[in-house]
């Protein structure tokens, strides 16, 4: 979480840092702090605390219950010191696909977690290895997109259709309290109210719902009014350059969702040019495009009943539809990129910074990893640039960042 | 780890160039022998080992830092540079610009980085995909040696990655320059750019110098 909200992209990146001067110990900012996957009784008491944004007051008080569910799940595994690093992974497991917002999967794991660890507390550690791990976390980190889409089923849970219900009527108007919305999606936004709930938190939409129309149709009119303007430009001499490296760059992002389809592409590379050249201070830097890739899919899911957006056939949809999930990504993700913008601009002071609070907070949490690391000379840009760079795009599944970036909005 | 005299060399090698001239495809080539048309733009570096049986007596470990190639970076390279023993830099012969930006990717590497004897790392240049049969190149075999002597690379060749053409033999020319430059490291090396005898078994180093 810690981390999630230094790279957070949107708004406000100077709270957490700030905060991090204040309390001294890693154990008092932990204590602060609310994760963004506990999903307990007290959820909307966690949200509330959330959406304070880390305020230390009001964290303070439900903090405590984290600690307590964090203890009352370490109890567990009092019994089993032995069986330490399965308990790790077994925790690791569970942020990891909790993060992913599939609300049956959180449940499927905790009770995974708490038969392995209390009723088979005699089993051996390779048994609880092979029981565990596979069945839980790995399946759902690999499925892809076949498990992101599939939480729309009809059979949504009580709690999910509940869930639903909360944000269809803070989205219904006629003034969507953004505040509210942004509390609401801290744990995760519903598949349905998704590409509106991230066009409203970006900022893209106004919060009256009147004007959402109006400004839809604007906005995309002046999207596609760029493209007219600017993109003819792209083998010119001075914009060559940055045309030919998005170029190369879209058949190589990752992940592979839908980007080798002929339209996508297309729609990626004006996207990307067109943003370049409306930002000359950092134009384009390579992981810029990976962040396109969330929006698009999100987008396009709000127009198709299909449950595998990975094997969608762009193509078949109206080429007005097409458009306008190009002009929204593009408006989006400008909005999100202009939060980060320092992330990309000449030696990307933005990563830099990142990397270095990376390094200070492991520095706190874990001496003895940052030891190691120092004694071998590793440096942290070595290995946690890319993080930076891609938010994380790269290193968890497509399904997973784009939970991610319910909560960071 | 060393059995009799067996001697052990672990050497830091850079992999740089331009993005998409196929820095991370020359790797994947050399130390996992494949090749994918779809590799993923490297951001910040990749890594790589490949353990060489050198001759009886040694064992040489290459570590290779895949160094994406976007220009960007600033000071990051040094970074990345640090300790490195030797390079290769990489062009792709169908696209002339990123032969031009050549020099450029050495002038970083020689401003950041210096041999304790205070002399440039061993570097070669790496003319790749040249199984595409478009050498754009003006340039012949012997105008690339006098760019070579020009510019402080001590060899180049035409390599390809999706054909496995000359990737083992520009690793161990390079490997080469470094053990010398290790045990003499006072006297600067000449470059051994017309010198086709590295590999005993077939006439292949260097062989583009010959070429057209």
């Amino acid at each position: 979480l810690v981390l999630n909200s230094l790279v957070k992209p949107g708004s406000k990146p100077p709270t957490t840092p700030v905060k991090l001067k204040k309390v001294s110990t890693f154990q008092e900012f932990e204590s602060n702090t609310s994760d963004a996957w506990d999903l307990g009784d007290d959820d909307d008491e966690l949200l509330a605390i959330a959406a304070e944004n880390l305020n230390t007051e009001v964290v303070m008080e439900t903090a405590h219950k984290v600690i307590q569910n964090h203890s009352k799940l370490q109890e567990q595994h009092k019994f089993q010191e032995e069986h330490l690093q399965e308990e790790k992974l077994e925790e690791f497991a569970q942020l990891t696909s909790v993060a992913c917002g599939d609300n049956r999967l959180v449940k499927s794991i905790s009770e995974g977690h708490t038969s392995s660890s209390s009723d088979n507390a005699s089993e051996s550690s390779s048994m609880q290895r092979s029981q565990s791990l596979p069945q839980t976390s790995t399946p759902p980190l690999v499925s892809g997109m076949a498990d992101y889409t599939t939480s729309v089923t009809p059979a949504l849970t009580e709690r999910e259709a509940s869930r639903l219900d909360k944000f269809k009527q803070l989205l219904a108007g006629p003034y969507t309290d953004l505040g509210e919305l942004r509390k609401l999606s801290w744990s995760g936004i519903p598949k349905r109210v998704r590409p509106i709930a991230w066009k409203l938190l970006s900022g893209y939409l106004p919060a009256n719902v009147d004007r959402r129309e109006s400004t839809l149709q604007r906005k995309r009119k002046e999207y596609f009014a760029f493209v007219e303007q600017y993109y003819d430009s792209r083998n010119d001499e001075n914009h060559q350059d940055t045309y030919r490296q998005i170029h190369i760059d879209i058949p190589r992002m990752s992940p592979e969702v839908l980007r080798l389809q002929p339209k996508v592409t297309e729609i990626f590379e004006r996207i990307l040019f067109i943003w370049a050249i409306r930002h000359p201070a950092s134009g384009y830097v390579q992981g810029i495009n990976d962040l396109v890739t969330p929006f698009f899919v999100v987008f396009v899911c709000e127009y198709i009943e299909e449950e595998e957006v990975e094997n969608f056939d762009v193509s078949s949809l109206p080429e007005e539809v097409l458009q306008n999930i190009e002009a929204d990504s593009y408006w989006c993700m400008s909005k999100l990129l202009d939060g980060i913008q320092d992330n990309y601009t000449f030696a990307q002071p933005g990563i830099q910074k990142k990397v270095k609070m990376l390094e200070e907070l492991v520095s706190r949490i874990d001496e003895q990893v940052h030891r190691h690391l120092d004694q071998h000379e590793v440096k942290y840009l070595q290995f946690a640039f890319r993080w930076m760079n891609n938010l994380l795009m790269r290193e968890v599944p497509l399904r997973c960042t784009i939970r991610l970036w319910d909560t960071y909005q | 780890m060393q059995k009799h005299n067996q001697k052990e060399h672990l050497y830091k090698l850079l992999v740089i160039g331009d993005l998409g001239v196929g820095k991370t495809s020359i790797i994947k080539r050399y130390v996992h022998q494949n090749f994918s048309p779809h590799y993923r733009a490297t951001i910040g570096v990749d890594f790589a080992l490949k353990v060489l049986n050198w001759d009886a007596e040694t064992v040489v470990r290459l570590q290779l830092w895949d160094i994406a190639g976007q220009e960007r970076f600033g000071n990051m390279t040094r970074v990345y540079y640090r300790e490195a023993m030797g390079a290769f830099i990489v062009f792709d012969v169908t696209r002339p610009a990123t032969f031009e930006a050549v020099t450029k990717w050495k002038e970083d590497l020689d401003s950041k980085l210096v041999l304790p004897n205070g002399k440039p790392v061993p570097t070669v240049l790496l003319a790749n995909k040249c199984d595409q049969g478009i050498d754009v190149l003006m340039n012949n075999g012997i105008k690339m040696d006098q760019f070579c002597k020009e510019n402080g690379f001590v060899g180049w060749f035409e390599t390809s990655a999706k054909e496995n053409i000359n990737i083992n033999e520009a690793s161990r020319c390079l490997v080469k320059h470094i053990i010398a430059s290790e045990s003499d490291p006072v006297q600067s090396i000449e470059p051994d750019i017309i010198k086709p005898h590295l590999n005993s078994s077939k006439i292949v180093s260097c062989s583009a110098c010959f070429k057209s």
